[in-house]
């Protein structure tokens, strides 16, 4: 018993001694998860820049996204072990305040990933420019209805960061570049499929005219889609997503949905290491780096790059 | 002779569908022993439960030094100075003797919140050293024989300032050195002025400790006398209303047949030392000896519950390997445990299912599923072979009474066609009436050419049932007797035989 | 009596025997507190991070609100009962601090009173299903994880309530009461959680109270024919749960500066195997808050030092899952012997 504990301490050493043997960068990643495909993604994008620029990384997350407190535990680990750099998704931004302030005294940089942190302290935020990309999905959207006539939006809330972007980037874009194009409507359904869909319908039956229609989260974009399955409108609305899961997936793959907007996880990860290593060697970088998206049709769907960031 | 403490009159008590008590009387002196004996069902739980208020009388009334009383709950009773030993021993196995016998009531201090455990150690302490008990009182109780166990209980009872006790089947787990130690323990009592209500099964055990018995029988009272003035066959036909003689010789019809099993220089831990014995077709073989002779220990050596250490085992001439029970029974072994509802049955679940049991495969077709009908045939043919009294096949077995359940067990091993059955204390905890019903059971079984091994600590029962005697002591046995000449004494001395004693001999 | 002689024997050898038996169980504690120093040292040795003051600290840190609750429900196991609540019943106390302080704009103390009084009114409802209706503590107290649950939800209207206005309620946990060693400043929350286990265990073991919880562990019938009311100690200790869960409630709000609703589900069975690994049955009758205490910082530290050994998540999983069926298998051994 004695002796096997020996054996297995010393094998565990043997494993420290030669990790530590290369002086490598040590950058540990707190996500917000990591069972999520999601999450996998961005961990994918991570350990491919760790490997790029030969730096040493670790990606973790609570079970769930209510963790906060374990996800907070994980922070304080992670700062324990002396890291180079942190990579950091709040999950409450608040609540881990005091350790991302032991960070800033210690010297040890952090970048903020995904949704980011709500702190000046983080030195940039490598996330999806969710107005860049709404934006793409209008040209998407005046593209397929021929640059002119009504079209309705469909956004989850008002409230959340999310929510304003995707609905400012759509809308101001709409304005813009194609006068020939009407917002009718603009609407919100808590991303809720079901009134969602009663919101759609409703809105199809008092613009009989409606050429295309932007449904701006998974939720919201699935109630778009069933308002005009419903109201027997496909093929006359163009129905433009954003996100995927899998009933969106299939809707683009049979053509029901034109198209959608999906985020880049990997390059979340990847973008999240690459400027953690630029801060450390005293690089100048803006406050916020676009981490990308994809446009997905029918045509591009089973598309390696594509199929990686989809999630089901 | 002084005032009696407990007069009881006129007492009833009914439960739904059934009259418990009816019209009556009882009463108990200080400085005796009073038994109460009947058959089970006859309402002596009932009317323990009623002075020990658990239960409640219809009608009827009970005084207390010549007072009329309520016992409205225990604690009332234990007030009164009425303490009661249930059958199931009330303990706590995680406190330690002294935290048992105060539980409820332990010395406390600041406020009655805190708990004294000095004065709490040190009262039981007192309490023990009165009974002459060797015993640290800081014991958990998890870690003590049933007998000291007890011991506790009676402690328990004491510190209550009882006047009466009442011991319900105080001997029925005891060996008899441990029964003797308890009978020392009540005769003490008794001469301090305790009165003692005493239940047992065990017959001769009544003669030997009562000062009075009463009868009950069907909830109804059939008589008390005192213990000078009567014998062991009288009070049998006051409880059953027929005379049954207890002591009558089982008569082998025909000589026994061929050796169906033989067992040589089995050996396992301790209790099981160099065991060589054989059955034959149709023969009932006695094993008698003290608790802890190992007895039981050999049984399931032999039917491949425990590893056996070395030894071989024969079934009709050819050496077999048992490693586990299924091998036992694949060779027609059957083994029916002292604990039936442990190791024997599944109360819980019909008596066709537990007919049926252990030989599931015999009723599933090619893809596992159950055959029914088949299941109901086969069960339905044991419920009449061996007249289980059941109101339906699909009665759940806790229903039945406990020679009933007995007969489930047998049940299941005939129907794998058992040749040899092992039956390890088969009548503990029955009936007299239901006795009887076992003791021709297993003369049927034999006489149908079944080779029968009956474990039990009751000498009339091996006595009276067996063709052979084999006596264990220890571990090892000590001999073997003729069942037609084999007397208590001769068995006892054997039983007592231990090793050392052989040596020096 | 042949027999006498060797009954005397029997007596003295077994009160010969019990201060050794009392010697075994004393070493059993040993061995658990041992497997702990053991970690500790291990992962010592591994990482020269592991042993810092700091991450000393934050292990401690991330101890105390799983230590906490799980020295309430090592109450409720020992009497043979189960809470599968205490994880939400904390969130709903926290909710409850945090609507009282933050909405409502009362002063903290309200706020803590809120919550133990929170607790201890759904405790006190569980005890009352197991107790009185006589309905299975499994399922009583799944209906309550799932009662709290949305009562937070409710309630915090699915979003965290922040102590915005309220700064001093963070100090609860966070602040310190002796500040006097330099990196060193244990945090009020572990203190907390080591007061709150000593308090338990002097009820556990000295007082009324305690001895009941045993005794109805051990053998409910027996407690109650001795003329115990042992439906209101069930109730009692229950209860007792509730408000250990409502201190969990404070602690992990002011720890992260708010009530997060959401939170909460699965810290229960964190709880439990704390507990159960610290050597409470799950039969009931036996357990101490010693062990359970150990139980507690064996998960955390095990967690901690994989995670300072940059053992990948999933394996970190793996191994924790590992070491709860080794613990409890060492226990079972111990216990055959």
């Amino acid at each position: 018993m004695k002796k096997r504990t020996v054996v297995l301490a010393l094998a565990f050493m043997l494993i420290a001694a030669s990790s530590l043997a290369a002086q490598q960068y040590y950058i540990p990643l707190i996500s917000k998860g990591f069972q999520h495909q999601f999450w996998q993604a961005v961990k994918q994008g991570a350990m491919q820049a760790a490997k790029d620029f030969n730096v040493n990384i670790t990606f973790e997350g609570p079970e769930t996204e209510a963790m906060v407190d374990k996800q907070i535990d994980m922070l304080a680990a992670a700062l324990a072990k002396k890291p180079n750099a942190i990579g950091f998704a709040a999950l409450d931004s608040k609540a881990a305040i005091p350790y991302l302030q032991q960070a800033k005294t210690a010297g040890i940089p952090v970048i903020a990933f995904d949704s980011g942190v709500d702190s000046d302290i983080p030195l940039t935020t490598c996330a999806t420019d969710n107005v860049a990309a709404a934006a793409y999905a209008a040209d998407k959207m005046a593209e397929l209805i021929g640059g002119a006539g009504e079209v309705a939006v469909i956004v989850h809330d008002q409230t959340s960061r999310t929510g304003i972007d995707r609905r400012d980037g759509f809308v101001n874009r709409i304005k813009s570049k194609y006068p020939k194009i009407t917002i009718v409507s603009l609407q919100y359904g808590g991303g809720d499929q079901l009134k969602s869909t009663d919101l759609a319908k409703a809105i199809i039956q008092s613009h009989p005219n409606l050429k295309g229609f932007f449904g701006a989260n998974e939720g919201s974009a699935i109630g778009v889609l069933n308002g005009v399955k419903e109201m027997g409108k496909v093929g006359k609305i163009v129905v433009v997503g954003y996100d995927s899961g899998a009933q969106q997936i299939a809707a683009v793959r049979s053509g029901e949905m034109a198209g959608a907007i999906t985020q880049n996880p990997v390059g979340i990860g990847y973008k999240t290491v690459e400027y953690a290593i630029k801060a450390l060697k005293g690089e100048k970088f803006p406050k916020f780096i676009d981490t990308g998206f994809y446009w997905y049709d029918k045509t591009n769907i089973d598309d390696p790059k594509i199929s990686a960031v989809l999630y089901q | 002779m002084a005032e009696p403490i407990i007069v009881v009159r006129n007492l009833s008590k009914a439960f739904p569908g059934v009259q418990a008590l009816q019209n009556v009387q009882f009463d108990l002196c200080p400085g005796e022993v009073h038994t109460l004996v009947g058959e089970n069902g006859a309402g002596k739980s009932t009317l323990m439960k009623i002075l020990s208020g658990v239960y409640q009388r219809d009608s009827g009334e009970i005084l207390i030094d010549g007072k009329p009383v309520e016992i409205h709950n225990p604690r009332a009773a234990q007030k009164l100075g009425i303490s009661i030993i249930h059958q199931e021993l009330n303990l706590m196995n995680h406190l330690t003797a002294a935290q048992n016998i105060y539980i409820g009531r332990e010395p406390r201090y600041a406020g009655g919140f805190l708990l004294d455990e000095r004065t709490l150690n040190a009262k039981a302490k007192e309490l023990f050293d009165m009974l002459h008990m060797d015993f640290d009182p800081r014991t958990k109780v998890g870690e003590l024989t049933i007998a000291k166990q007890q011991m506790v209980e009676i402690v328990k009872a004491l510190s209550f300032n009882a006047r009466v006790l009442i011991m319900d089947e105080p001997t029925s787990p005891l060996n008899e050195a441990e029964v003797e130690e308890l009978f020392d323990i009540i005769r003490h009592l008794r001469s301090q002025g305790v009165g003692i209500i005493y239940i047992s099964h065990r017959m001769d055990e009544l003669f030997r400790i009562s000062d009075r018995i009463t009868v009950l029988r069907d909830g109804q009272y059939m008589g008390t006398s005192r213990v000078s003035e009567t014998n062991l066959d009288q009070i049998i036909s006051l409880m059953v209303g027929r005379k049954i003689d207890e002591t009558a010789r089982r008569i082998p019809k025909g000589k026994p047949g061929e050796v169906v099993l033989d067992v040589r220089n089995l050996n396992r831990g301790r209790l099981v030392k160099n065991v060589g014995f054989t059955v034959r077709k149709g023969e009932i073989l006695g094993f008698a000896g003290l608790m802890g002779a190992g007895r039981t220990e050999v049984a399931r050596a032999v039917f491949g519950a425990d590893p056996i250490d070395s030894g071989e085992v024969y079934i009709k001439g050819k050496k077999i390997t048992i490693r586990h029970p299924r091998d036992a029974a694949k060779h027609g072994i059957g083994y029916l445990s002292e604990d039936r509802k442990r190791y024997g049955l599944a109360v819980g679940m019909p008596v066709l299912d537990n007919i049926c049991m252990t030989d599931l495969p015999a009723f599933m077709n090619a893809f596992g599923v159950l055959k029914p009908k088949k299941m109901q045939k086969t069960s339905a043919e044991q419920v009449k072979a061996l007249s289980i009294k059941t109101p339906s096949l699909l009665q759940k077995v806790k229903f039945l009474s406990g020679g009933n359940q007995q007969k489930v067990v047998v049940a299941k091993w005939l129907v794998k066609n058992c040749d040899v059955l092992f039956f390890d204390e088969p009548t503990r905890g029955i009936d007299v009436g239901a006795k009887q019903e076992i003791y021709q059971l297993l003369n049927e079984l034999a006489s149908l050419g079944k080779a029968v091994v009956m474990i039990s600590s009751e000498l009339p029962e091996i006595l009276r049932m067996s063709d052979r005697v084999v006596v264990m002591c220890e571990g090892r046995i000590t001999g073997e007797l003729d069942g037609a000449t084999a007397t208590e004494e001769a068995v006892m001395k054997l039983a007592t035989q231990r090793e050392t004693m052989v040596k020096t001999a | 009596m042949a027999n006498k002689p060797d009954d005397a024997a029997a007596a003295t050898s077994l009160s010969r025997k019990t201060p050794e038996t009392r010697g075994i169980s004393a070493r059993q504690k040993l061995l658990a507190f041992s497997s702990l120093v053991l970690l500790i040292v291990v992962f010592s040795i591994l990482s020269p991070n592991f042993f810092q003051p700091y991450n000393l600290i934050a292990i401690m840190l991330a101890t105390a609100v799983n230590g906490v609750l799980a020295i309430g429900v090592t109450f409720v196991i020992i009497t043979g009962g189960i809470d599968l609540s205490v994880g939400t019943m904390m969130t709903f106390t926290a909710v409850m601090a945090a609507q009282t302080v933050a909405v409502w704009n009362l002063p903290v103390f309200v706020g803590v009173l809120m919550a133990l009084v929170a607790g201890t009114i759904c405790g006190l409802a569980s005890g009352i299903m197991v107790a009185k209706l006589k309905i299975p503590p499994f399922i009583a107290t799944l209906g309550m994880s799932m009662l709290t649950k949305g009562l937070s939800l409710i309630i915090a209207r699915s979003k965290p309530i922040y102590f915005t206005n309220a700064p001093s309620f963070s100090k609860i946990s966070m602040g310190t009461m002796f500040p006097f060693i330099k990196d060193f400043q244990i945090p009020n929350a572990v203190i907390i959680l080591f007061v709150l286990a000593i308090l338990a265990s002097f009820a556990l073991n000295k007082t009324i109270f305690g001895r009941y919880t045993f005794a109805i562990g051990s053998n409910e019938e027996a407690a109650r024919l001795s003329g115990i009311n042992t439906d209101r100690w069930k109730i009692a200790v229950y209860a007792v749960n509730g408000l250990i869960c409502g201190i969990a409630g404070i602690l992990i709000a002011s720890r992260l500066n708010s009530a997060q609703p959401a939170l909460g589900q699965g810290y229960e069975l964190d709880a439990i195997a704390a507990a159960v690994i610290g050597g409470t049955s799950l039969s009931g009758g036996e357990g101490t808050i010693l062990g359970t205490i150990i139980g507690a910082f064996i998960m955390s530290t095990l967690t901690n030092g994989l995670r300072i050994l940059s053992v990948p998540q999933e394996w970190q999983i793996v191994t924790t899952g590992i070491i709860i069926i080794f613990a409890v298998y060492m226990d079972i051994l111990r216990k055959k012997r």
